[in-house]
């Protein structure tokens, strides 16, 4: 039988010759025949651990094929794992390659062996799942704590075949697939809701003591059903337990205990440890913009609590989804988990840089949506421009205003309750119109702002030189009023200051509205 | 209701608003500050339109940052804390007549003026903005640029009505 399992893969790789035959006569079940220990070592080079994991895939004997399926989704789970340790930078970069290469050459081989041949990864991957384990790295652990989930789901073959490169992102489609433990089980977001409400379940303070990684990736093997990370039970056992929901709880001490062990040795740069359950609520905020397939590098920069980030699809594994932006309401524990996007710098500073300014892009789309007439400009440079001339147009038209009421007299009936409700009915109060477009505000106020039904105010006192001032305020204010563009109403409380005269002959002559701003302006130009 | 009256018919009074909406609250308080302003009998006969004016400013500013909850926007408490300052000065100013000290700093924020930036114009504009990072400005100037409509809106609406 092992000559079956040996002479395929021997075909595949051509580095392989020497090992997996040496292997094959070594024994079956052995606990380090997992390939991950092989990985630590790192001895050899990308080649040599590939083949000597394959070659301990292939020499374990062939066990009953209970998990055909799950074998080759198990061996694409690990490659993708590979990938992921390689990638995250915690593993030894060599595994990049590796995971190329064992995708390359495993991937396509595992598809076409859906037969017989499954049945010798069953047995390597399947029975010592406990062992392997607790021989693994605590680096590698925290990668692959999903590992665990081989043993469970026949449908992963679909979904390590998809996600083949990301280790983490795996893990909520086996998670999800562990409940319904039927065959080929298409990657359904339904599922992943699921998992992703044990995970919400599982955010508890408790898992304060978690890493960011560490922690999103026990807790969902713990939601998918392990009662414990580290071990490995039947995958029916796993899948019944993973509906229920307080499994959480056991799956929290077991992950803390693995996760504060991991988090010693995977010491990212920045503070993550003191990450509490950010790292949790992280694990189910929406991954920023993503749904699609990219290699997430997890950086758990500082943690963002936020426990609704359950509407995208997928989820990392390990915990750190990005940061929600359309999250206004800073929670209390300012840790901000962001994932790095696909061909991005994974450096902590630049993700803190890139987290900032995601900030301050939303922020200007709000400030966008509140300043007039900014939607053709880009920038935010312009933006700037536009906000800060309309925050000053704003201020110059309360002063304006003011002026313009500190002129008015006292009305007789001045009522302040009227006055407020006749405020709050008025239909279409005026606009502040901005002072750029004048013509326009003009015209569209020339009708609003017809004389009320007020009497006029009482002749101002004290502003005009002579009693025809009066007079021609009246006049004045009257169709300049109309026209509710500021610059004439300026001129016109200036009019009254300075000229009352001349402003009366002037109104008597014009009084449409261009005329009177024809006239407005050049008064300015003689008294300004 | 009994006896009926086609000529002096009361129409009811207005229901009131459902919700304090952030221009009732700011028109609440300004035209019972503009009441102030307009009844009282100091500022009607001396120095005229330009201390009215000034008070007015205050007043709506004041009703501005008030209506928002006092201490709730960095940018009122600022703004809050400015117009208390500026009060006491104004009354230190008043009794020690040292105007020197206004052209000084004017004429200093002249010589600088070419060099700053857009965010720190920003920054001059809304009250409180000095001490603030830009991620924390743009919110705040969202938030002031509302208010700032908002009282703009409602200052309109009585000058419309009551001046013709």
């Amino acid at each position: 039988m092992d000559n079956e399992f040996v002479m395929p893969w021997q075909s595949l790789s051509s580095g392989m010759a020497a090992q997996p035959a040496d292997l094959n006569c070594a024994s079956k079940q052995s606990p380090d025949c997992f390939f991950i220990p092989n990985w630590d070592d790192s001895s050899t080079d990308q080649g040599g651990r590939f083949e000597s994991a394959l070659s301990s895939i292939v020499s374990s004997p062939p066990a009953p094929c209970s998990y055909i399926s799950n074998q080759s989704v198990l061996i694409r789970e690990l490659i993708g794992k590979l990938g992921s340790i390689g990638n995250s930078g915690e593993a030894s970069p060599h595994s990049l390659a590796l995971s190329g290469n064992a995708a390359a050459t495993v991937m396509p081989y595992i598809g076409g062996s859906n037969g017989t041949n499954t049945s010798c990864y069953s047995t390597p991957l399947n029975s010592p799942p406990k062992v392997n384990f607790t021989t693994v790295d605590r680096v590698v652990k925290e990668r692959f704590s999903s590992v665990a989930g081989f043993t469970a789901d026949p449908g992963f073959a679909e979904r390590a075949a998809r996600f083949s490169c990301f280790g983490s992102r795996s893990f909520n489609g086996r998670t999800s697939q562990f409940s319904p433990n039927s065959g080929e089980l298409p990657y359904k977001p339904n599922p992943l809701m699921e998992s992703r409400k044990f995970q919400r379940v599982s955010s508890s303070p408790s898992l304060k003591a978690l890493g960011s990684q560490a922690a999103a990736t026990v807790q969902q093997n713990v939601n998918s059903g392990l009662s414990d990370r580290m071990e490995l039970t039947n995958s029916n056992e796993e899948s019944s337990v993973s509906e229920q929901i307080p499994r959480g709880e056991n799956g929290l001490k077991a992950s803390n205990e693995a996760n504060s062990r991991k988090r010693k040795a995977a010491a990212k740069g920045k503070a993550k440890e003191s990450a509490p359950s950010t790292p949790v609520a992280n694990a189910m905020k929406v991954p920023e913009s993503n749904d699609n397939p990219s290699p997430k590098r997890c950086k758990p920069n500082e943690g963002d609590e936020n426990g609704n980030g359950t509407a995208k699809g997928e989820d990392d594994a390990k915990g750190n989804s990005t940061k929600n932006d359309a999250k206004p309401p800073e929670p209390p524990k300012d840790y901000i988990h962001v994932r790095a996007r696909r061909g991005q710098a994974t450096d902590s500073h630049s993700l803190a840089e890139r987290v900032r300014r995601e900030k301050i892009s939303e922020r200007m789309k709000l400030l966008q949506d509140l300043v007039p007439g900014c939607n053709k400009v880009t920038g935010k440079a312009l933006m700037l421009d536009e906000i800060i001339n309309y925050v000053q147009s704003l201020q110059r038209q309360v002063e304006f205003l003011s002026m313009k009421l500190s002129s008015v007299n006292t009305p007789l009936d001045f009522n302040a309750d009227a006055l407020m409700s006749k405020d709050m009915f008025q239909p279409n109060n005026s606009v502040p119109c901005p002072m750029f477009p004048l013509d326009s505000s003009a015209t569209a106020f020339h009708g609003h702002n017809r004389p009320q039904s007020q009497p006029l105010p009482p002749p101002l006192q004290g502003h005009g030189p002579s009693g025809t001032a009066t007079q021609v305020d009246q006049l004045n204010l009257g169709p300049c009023h109309n026209v509710e563009s500021h610059l004439p109403h300026l001129n016109d409380l200036q009019y009254q200051n300075f000229c009352g005269d001349d402003l009366h002959s002037i109104v008597q002559m014009g009084f449409g509205q261009n005329s009177n701003q024809e006239t407005a302006f050049q008064h300015q130009a003689f008294h300004g | 209701m009994a006896p009926e009256d086609p000529v002096t018919v009361s129409p009811p009074p207005p229901p009131p608003p459902p919700t304090p909406s952030l221009k009732t609250k700011i028109a609440r308080r300004f035209v019972k500050s503009l009441a102030e302003v307009w009844t009282s009998r100091k500022l009607a006969t001396e120095g005229g339109v330009r201390k009215r004016a000034r008070r007015i400013k205050i007043a709506a500013y004041s009703s501005m940052a008030r209506a928002v909850g006092g201490s709730r926007r960095a940018w009122s408490r600022a703004l809050l804390a400015k117009l208390q300052g500026r009060a006491k000065r104004r009354c230190h100013l008043r009794s020690q007549r040292c105007l020197g000290l206004k052209r000084k700093r004017a004429g200093s924020r002249n010589m600088v003026r070419n060099e700053v930036s857009g965010s720190d114009k920003l920054r001059r504009l809304v009250p409180g903005g000095k001490a603030m990072d830009l991620c924390n400005l743009l919110e705040e100037t969202s938030h002031f640029v509302q208010c700032l409509a908002t009282q703009v809106k409602v200052m309109q609406s009585i000058a419309d009505r009551y001046s013709v």
